[in-house]
């Protein structure tokens, strides 16, 4: 997992989710019997705090429509874990590339998120491994066994992004390259469930993962995928739990793992969430996606808390974020189209050309991950992805604005302000009464273009965790594998959005009839 | 001239100058306007005539020289919009606002800036329409009217403001023969009312018809004022008699 910090791949999904408020009875370690223990300094206020990523079934992942409470068995044993230093489990869920940056901001105290311990990532952090592990190389069924990774020359291969497979990989390639061979085609995918869809449609010959998650897709998918193979590598043995470096907190999570291991805790989480019987006998947790597109599925949906939530967080994201921009802009572009020069004008025009010029996602990223290292209150409860995003998309769209705003304002006949000063019309009434209705009219066809792009443009902001939409159906797809039907009610839910803003275009548009000769006749006929 | 009386002038302005950046746009230009009087500007294009006019309600503001209005000093700490309430102005292209009626128009400035209610004004719009002829084009958008309608809603659009002083730049410069016509009439009946006039035009029937003086300008100074009579038939002056050949050749 060196490459983690190294690849950022662009449409990560990451989740928070509200504080899991730790119900009174506990599942497990009842509070009579543990004695009074030494807590970690990660425990701040009486809340241990958790980053994951919940697309890892069965480590971690929604199970259930609610996408604010991921289950899994990484969960179970943080829940465990709080029980056990009497603290609060809140769990903040985000995509897998932001897992470790956040851990460093200190928006979580650990990282739990079914996570290989590497070498690469102890030079950075403290792990405590909880669970071991292998890595296979699936295929689908029919396909047959491999001997040797050496096998795997010149064929495609899919894995995760960000992950340490990747790196693994590379090694495998390497070797290959010296033997004289041609290297897998690596192809990376964002989460666990594409990678998989890549298997099962038949455009990679296998992919990679963990054998506990394999477990877990091969009741969900039953029969359709098959080990080609388990190589033995030694440093992807064990998934760790991950803290910031810190030998007294590292020792105090030990003896915690080691406590829980030892009175059967663990062994009772593995059996729930089957993270060790390949061979479990219970039924399937979900009927697998069929080739044929299932519209109870996609009714269930379009019709569901988890959408309608998403879609509503995606609204009302972009329309708050316009607004603000729409609030900045129309100033700045009066200062801009003004002729005097001034300190004033040169500072906007570089805020301006400086929003316009950096990626949005980019300064979504910044602004969650990056500017809590200097100022330490934007990492507290408060500032959440709604605000840090709602922040990002504003000032990022009033650059766009204003260019807009400028445009609208200049093809107004400087004679109107004349006109209108001439009778003695305050300056506030010139701009209110005479320059912004006509302004508006010019400025209405493309704001409203900004804001559909806005509203596509939120779907970035999963990368910082915020629960809209396509992060919302990302997560149900990968309980679900039914891509098709839930991309569907996602399609559905965006394009109601963009057709209700084009049908309130066209209506306002209806009262600039002043502006149309032909128009005003017939309504006046 | 009938107007002279012992009142201060209407207008006084004393060494006023205008620059563009270095550019001279008025050249330390004095002359007094009487309580009623008509004064009609002339001068080739670019001598600074709207210049003048717009400094006469500030919308240019002066840059040095003296400029008192109904006795009133004039300067950057006058609040102009006192002085545009006495001062109207009617322009070339009317400025009309296109998103509004006619009525609208008309309207917008005694409410907003008279605090008028709507009823008033609209009591008063009305008659100022009606003044110019066009009672029945209150409800219309500007872009539905022809150019002579249009100018006839800027003036209504300007006397609703019950000026003292009515400015005029070109007002018949953009419309067509037949509609210069309605309007020098209507002008005609508004220097019956006893209003002071500053009107920038090229109708030179009509200057000579209600002016009771010509200004006029070259290169940002005022070469001559004399009456019409005097102007047309003998200038004072090389500059003017050019001017007034230029103008007959068309
Ligand atoms: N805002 C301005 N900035 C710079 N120069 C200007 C400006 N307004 C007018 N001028 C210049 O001042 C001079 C006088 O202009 P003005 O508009 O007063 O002329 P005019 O006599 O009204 O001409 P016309 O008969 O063509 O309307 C011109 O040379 C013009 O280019
Ligand atoms: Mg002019």
């Amino acid at each position: 997992m060196t490459s983690f910090f190294s690849r950022l791949p662009l449409m990560r999904r990451f989740r928070r989710v509200a504080a899991l408020a730790v119900m009174l009875g506990a599942p497990i370690g009842a509070h009579g019997t543990t004695h009074a223990e030494q807590i970690p300094s990660f425990v701040h206020d009486g809340t241990l705090t958790v980053c994951t990523n919940p697309t890892l079934p069965p480590m971690t992942f929604v199970k259930g429509q609610d996408v604010s409470h991921p289950e899994g068995f990484d969960i179970d044993v943080a829940q465990a874990l709080a029980t056990r230093w009497q603290a609060r489990l809140s769990v903040i869920t985000m995509d897998f590339t932001g897992l470790f940056p956040s851990l460093s901001a200190q928006r979580c105290g650990l990282v739990m998120s079914g996570i290989i311990r590497t070498p690469a990532r102890e030079k950075s952090f403290d792990a405590v491994s909880y669970q071991d592990t292998a890595l296979v190389v699936v295929g689908r069924k029919g396909t047959p066994s491999l001997s040797s990774m050496d096998e795997l020359s010149g064929k495609d291969v899919a894995v995760e992004s960000g992950t340490s497979y990747v790196t693994r990989l590379g090694v495998v390639n390497d070797a290959l390259v010296a033997a004289g061979k041609p290297p897998m085609i690596i192809q990376q995918y964002p989460t666990e469930e594409q990678v998989v869809q890549q298997v099962l449609i038949g455009r990679v010959f296998a992919f990679v993962s963990q054998d506990v998650e394999l477990f877990y897709r091969m009741r969900q998918l039953r029969d359709k995928l098959h080990v080609l193979i388990t190589p033995d590598i030694p440093d992807y043995r064990h998934f760790a739990i991950y803290i910031r470096q810190n030998a007294e907190d590292r020792t105090l999570l030990q003896n915690a793992i080691s406590a829980l291991d030892a009175d059967g805790s663990l062994q009772t989480l593995r059996t729930k969430w089957s993270v060790t019987d390949q061979s479990t006998k219970n039924g399937p947790d979900e009927a697998a996606a069929s080739g044929m597109f299932d519209w109870s599925a996609f009714f269930s949906a379009l019709t569901s808390t988890a959408f309608l939530h998403g879609a509503l967080i995606t609204l009302s994201v972009a329309l708050i974020s316009h607004i603000i921009a729409i609030t900045i802009s129309v100033p700045i572009a009066i200062v801009l189209n003004s002729p005097q020069q001034s300190v004033l004008k040169i500072a906007l025009e570089g805020y301006v050309s400086l929003f316009r010029a950096a990626p949005t996602l980019l300064q979504l990223l910044f602004i969650w991950n990056a500017v809590p290292q200097f100022f330490p209150i934007f990492r507290e409860q408060w500032f959440t992805p709604f605000l840090a995003t709602i922040l990002a998309l504003s000032i990022n769209e009033s650059a766009y604005q204003v260019e807009i705003n400028r445009a609208a304002l200049s093809a107004v006949d400087p004679g109107q302000e004349l006109g209108a000063s001439a009778l003695g019309l305050s300056r506030r009434d010139i701009y209110w009464r005479v320059i912004f209705p006509q302004a508006f009219r010019i400025a209405l066809p493309p704001t409203i273009n900004e804001f559909i792009n806005l509203l596509k443009i939120t779907s970035l902001a999963s990368v910082i965790s915020l629960q809209e939409l396509l992060a919302v159906t990302q997560i149900q797809v990968a309980r679900t594998f039914a891509f098709t039907e839930y991309y569907a009610a996602a399609l559905i839910y965006y394009l109601v959005m963009v057709f209700f803003f084009l049908f309130l275009q066209k209506r306002v548009e209806r009262r600039f009839s002043w502006s149309d000769r032909k128009k005003v006749v017939s309504n006046a006929a | 001239m009938q107007h002279e009386t012992t009142n201060p002038p209407m207008i006084s302005v004393r060494g006023m100058s205008k620059l563009f950046g270095k550019f001279v746009a008025l050249d330390r230009v004095d002359f007094d306007v009487s309580r009623g009087e008509k004064i009609v500007v002339l001068g080739p294009s670019g001598s600074g005539k709207s210049t003048l006019i717009r400094t006469l309600n500030q919308i240019e503001p002066h840059d040095s020289g003296m400029l008192t209005i109904d006795g009133k000093l004039i300067n950057d700490k006058t609040d102009p919009i006192q002085l545009r309430c006495m001062v109207g102005m009617v322009f070339q292209n009317y400025n009309l606002f296109p998103h509004l009626s006619a009525l609208e128009n008309c309207i917008l400035a005694p409410m907003r800036v008279k605090r008028m209610t709507r009823l008033e004004a609209t009591t008063l719009a009305r008659r100022y329409l009606d003044l110019v002829g066009i009672p029945d084009q209150a409800d219309k958008y500007p872009i539905q009217l022809s150019g002579g309608q249009q100018q006839r809603v800027a003036i209504a659009r300007a006397l609703c403001m019950q000026p003292e002083v009515m400015l005029f730049d070109e007002p018949t410069a953009a419309l067509d023969p037949e509609a210069i016509v309605g309007v020098v009439g209507i002008m005609d009946e508004l220097s019956e009312q006893g209003i002071t006039t500053v009107c920038v035009t090229h109708e030179m029937a009509f200057s000579r018809r209600i002016a009771d003086r010509i200004i006029f300008m070259d290169q940002g100074k005022i070469v001559e004022i004399t009456p019409p009579e005097t102007f047309f038939t003998s200038p004072k002056t090389d500059r003017a008699q050019n001017f007034l050949n230029q103008m007959l050749r068309y």
